[in-house]
């Protein structure tokens, strides 16, 4: 964030280093960032696009590998395979031995994760400055060079079963969320959970794992974000030289099955050992990118956002009927859901409660929201955004999602203008397009025991 | 001020400020059979003013860009607020409005305590929770650390509004206040803020913080919360762990780390790696003013489930006859070096740190000469922090799971249990 003044005085002979392509990558311009940030773009001859964030507030460096594959990208019967390969991944690969990774880097002072999501898979590291040289090198290898045995695979299956089973089959809200989505698309690869399906995760082989890896995860399908205290020449000298090895791949044409439209609305009730009563409800909704998705998270900050919002002070606060009211429009790189979920208090039940939002959906349908229900909803956005920017883990992630769901890496500064922008009508708009009962999901979920039936 | 109360983290990075009020007082405060009174009396500073109801209230702090949180802890309650730089002087107003002249609505408190009661049951879903509690009560039994801040079913709707107005005079006082700000602010606008939030406090009438020194119950207990329908376990195996002033508090911490607070660790490596018994495993050793706990935490499935505590048991007494390697203490002496510079990387990490050195009364080189006595840490220290410290016949093993389906081969899993009962579920 902060640039040195000697660095700046350095300025000219940085910007020959760059366009003379002498780091093995071709710079491709920076970008401001905000009011004090810089994004440097490279791109390596095998494909590999790099993001450099430099930021010396403190002497620390987040360093961030995205892949452009997720659950979405699985054959049927193959669910999971994504979220296995992102566990396998920490195991072993050429001169590294299995548990070796995490103890180097541990050593180092890293800390080291993962995550897998429908569009998207990361790794990340967060480590001190001086260590950073040790993250390029192992990543480097790890992108290429992994080796899958038999018995770790088997040993991880078992792992994955369990964080399923702790995630979705012994968690309501889990539970829930994957009959939603499952019960929201019909042709579309979102209707299977990330986690994969158990009976799935138990067929999955090395070969698929194997097969997945070297299908996706190709220098051309990667973005690499490194935003922290280091120097951006030497960082991305080694960079472009650890990583020289891989080839460029062609990527796969992506088996899609666009959803259809929804033309009634779906229900089902689910029996659960749950305390309460719940709903769940999903909206088919824009994906990221569209011109509609600011409105409509907009909107879904006017109805849920905190304990000002509509639905929670009716539902919360007034009528004393839930516990609790969430709402959110996915960030999705293709159409996706706005979810809601409400939780009943004991005596009250999901009909009474999906009465109760229904009105306030009515509500925001029928009329505009106000222009000050509008500014508190900007002013919650952009304290997030503010927030998420204060580590350079967070602004890593912001750099690296933005730059691989819309191929902006500032897209999250430019988010925040497109959301300062949105009027009324625009939400007004968005509501009427989206919040349409015909085009929704709603999963209901009883206790077990409960007499009740729900037609 | 006080440096001792006062402490600023400038930072002109972003566009944004924190402020931490906290007082030396938490739940401890409770009177039995009024427990969860000190968080709805933090919880009702929101709920209305002289001048702004609950309704005011928060809008005004969605409209400034903030968020406003409130946090009661057994030995410490925690007023924060981050908000966007323009808005620093309302936020302040809102401060010492909500501080100063809080209303205590009677109608306000009813739904509060409903509200409350609500989220109580619907706490049950969460089979962590549930373990977590088991836990608790039973290592805690007779000591406030085994009530729970928020209350329970039947001692909330006996809180009435003279005693959430008694508690807030004792909690909530100038003499009991330590404040921090963090981020885009300068020293002299944190001064003149927190003179003022200070001069709306009465002076004194703060409660005095007594914090009973906890006893382990005798020999090895089993608590088993029966849920049905549970395809997985959720177990926690602990004993007393340390209190901030023990001179073997750091070497006992580093010990703690070898044996599970890394991936790299003893338990992550048997549990998960070898025989992927648990998605999640670690061992942990939070901190207050006395001694807390020292917990293993793992969720195994129901097949694994009694063989998963049979071998944490064993890495337990391992651990605790064997010791840790010189070349395990090396290694974990490196990580927690490096990777402390993430406890230390934002204005608001830094300021969380000095301000939580007030708030319980820890020594003052707490965590400034952390670094220092990490280095330190002898492999006789440390091994003789877990022998001393951790205490295998004074242990709690609580399982939160479906009884009828494990709970049998878990109790056989356990060698010298003096006590094993089952509870249901829903009993809070």
């Amino acid at each position: 964030m902060r640039k040195e003044p000697e660095r700046r005085r350095r300025g000219r002979s940085e910007l020959e280093t760059r366009t003379e392509n002498r780091l093995g990558a071709a710079w491709q311009g920076a970008l401001p960032c905000g009011a004090s940030l810089l994004v440097q773009q490279y791109l390596l001859e095998n494909g590999l696009r790099v993001l450099l964030v430099e930021d010396h507030a403190a002497p620390v460096v987040a360093y961030h590998t995205w892949f452009r594959v997720g659950s979405r990208h699985e054959q049927p019967g193959k669910t999971g395979l994504a979220h296995l390969l992102e566990h396998m991944m920490f195991n072993e690969f050429e001169g590294v031995k299995a548990g070796e990774f995490d103890r180097r880097m541990e050593q180092a002072g890293a800390e080291t994760n993962a995550a897998t999501s429908f569009d998207w898979t990361y790794y990340y590291e967060q480590v001190p400055s001086s260590q950073l040289g040790l993250v390029i090198d192992l990543e480097a290898n790890r992108m290429g060079r992994m080796i899958l045995r038999e018995e770790p695979f088997r040993s991880e299956l078992e792992v994955v079963t369990n964080e399923r089973r702790s995630s979705v089959d012994d968690d309501v809200d889990g539970a829930v969320s994957e009959t939603l989505y499952a019960l929201a698309y019909t042709a579309h690869a979102y209707r299977n959970p990330t986690i994969g399906h158990l009976a799935d995760i138990a067929g999955l082989t090395r070969e698929d794992c194997e097969g997945f890896w070297r299908t996706y995860y190709a220098p051309n399908n990667a973005t690499i974000v490194v935003a922290g205290s280091f120097d951006e020449i030497r960082v991305m000298k080694r960079i472009a030289e650890r990583y020289a090895y891989l080839d460029r791949m062609e990527s796969p044409v992506e088996d899609v099955h666009p959803e259809p439209p929804q033309a009634g609305e779906r229900r089902e009730t689910m029996r659960k050992p749950s305390s309460t009563e719940k709903v769940a409800l999903g909206y088919h909704a824009p994906a990221f990118g569209d011109v509609d998705h600011a409105p409509l998270q907009l909107m879904c900050d006017i109805l849920f956002g905190g304990r000002s919002s509509r639905v929670h002070r009716s539902l919360v606060q007034q009528r004393e009927i839930a516990v609790d009211a969430r709402g959110y429009a996915g960030a999705f790189a293709e159409p996706g859901l706005l979810e809601m979920q409400l939780t009943a208090r004991e005596g009250h039940g999901c009909d009474e409660l999906l009465e109760a939002l229904d009105k306030e959906i009515a509500r925001v349908v029928a009329e505009p929201v106000t222009e000050a229900e509008l500014d508190r909803a900007k002013a919650r956005e952009e304290l997030g955004l503010v927030r998420g920017m204060e580590t350079c883990g967070g602004k890593a992630e912001q750099v690296a999602f933005f730059d691989v769901m819309l191929g902006d890496p500032c897209g999250a500064m430019n988010r925040l203008e497109r959301l300062r922008k949105t009027t009324r009508t625009d939400l007004l708009r968005a509501a009427r397009r989206y919040l349409r009962q015909e085009a929704r999901t709603v999963v209901n979920v009883l206790p077990n025991g409960s007499p009740k039936v729900i037609s | 001020m006080s440096t001792e109360v006062l402490h600023v983290e400038s930072s002109r990075e972003l566009p944004l400020v924190t402020i931490m009020i906290g007082f030396r007082a938490g739940s401890v405060l409770d009177p039995p059979g009024k427990e969860g009174l000190t968080r709805l009396t933090a919880r009702m500073l929101r709920r209305g003013t002289a001048h702004r109801n609950a309704e005011q209230i928060e809008n005004d702090v969605d409209a400034m860009g903030a968020d406003l949180g409130e946090y009661v802890g057994p030995s410490a309650t925690t007023i924060s607020v981050d908000v966007i730089r323009r808005s620093f002087d309302r936020a302040v107003d809102l401060l010492c409005e909500i501080l100063g002249e809080p209303s205590f609505d009677e109608q306000e408190l009813g739904k509060l305590v409903r509200e409350t009661i609500g989220s109580l049951i619907e706490a049950r879903n969460s089979d962590r929770g549930l373990c977590v509690r088991a836990f608790r009560r039973t290592m805690y039994a007779g000591h406030p650390f085994g009530r729970r801040a928020a209350g329970f079913m039947h001692t909330l709707p006996t809180i009435v509004r003279a005693d959430v107005v008694a508690q807030a005079s004792r909690v909530l006082t100038r003499d009991n206040m330590i404040i921090a700000f963090a981020g885009d602010i300068d020293d002299a606008t944190a001064l003149k803020a927190a003179e003022r939030i200070r001069g709306v406090l009465p002076t004194s009438g703060g409660a005095e913080r007594v914090v009973p020194e906890p006893f382990a119950p005798e020999g090895r207990h089993l608590v088993f919360v029966d849920k049905p329908d549970r395809t997985q376990t959720q177990v926690l195996i602990g004993c007393l762990g340390t209190a901030p002033t023990d001179e073997d508090h750091v070497a006992l911490s580093v010990a703690a780390t070898v044996f599970g607070g890394t991936f790299s660790s003893r338990l992550m490596k048997e549990v998960r790696s070898k025989r992927g018994w648990s998605y999640g495993v670690a061992a942990s050793l939070p901190v207050d003013v006395c001694r807390e706990s020292f917990t293993v935490w793992s969720h195994p499935g129901v097949d694994d489930a009694a063989a998963c505590i049979a071998l944490e048991l064993k890495l337990l007494e391992r651990w605790w006859h064997d010791g840790v390697t010189p070349r395990e203490l090396a290694f974990t002496k490196r990580f927690l070096t490096r990777s402390h510079a993430f406890e230390i990387d934002t204005p608001a990490k830094r300021a969380q740190l000095a301000f939580s050195v007030s708030l319980y009364g820890w020594p003052q080189d707490y965590y400034t000469g952390y670094l220092e006595r990490v280095a330190s840490t002898t492999i006789e220290a440390a091994n003789q922090a877990i022998r001393s410290r951790i205490d295998l016949e004074r242990m709690v093993v609580a399982v939160a799971g479906t009884h009828a389906t494990v709970g049998e081969a878990v109790r056989a899993s356990i060698p010298g249990l003096r006590e094993s009962k089952v509870v249901p579920h829903d009993e809070e």
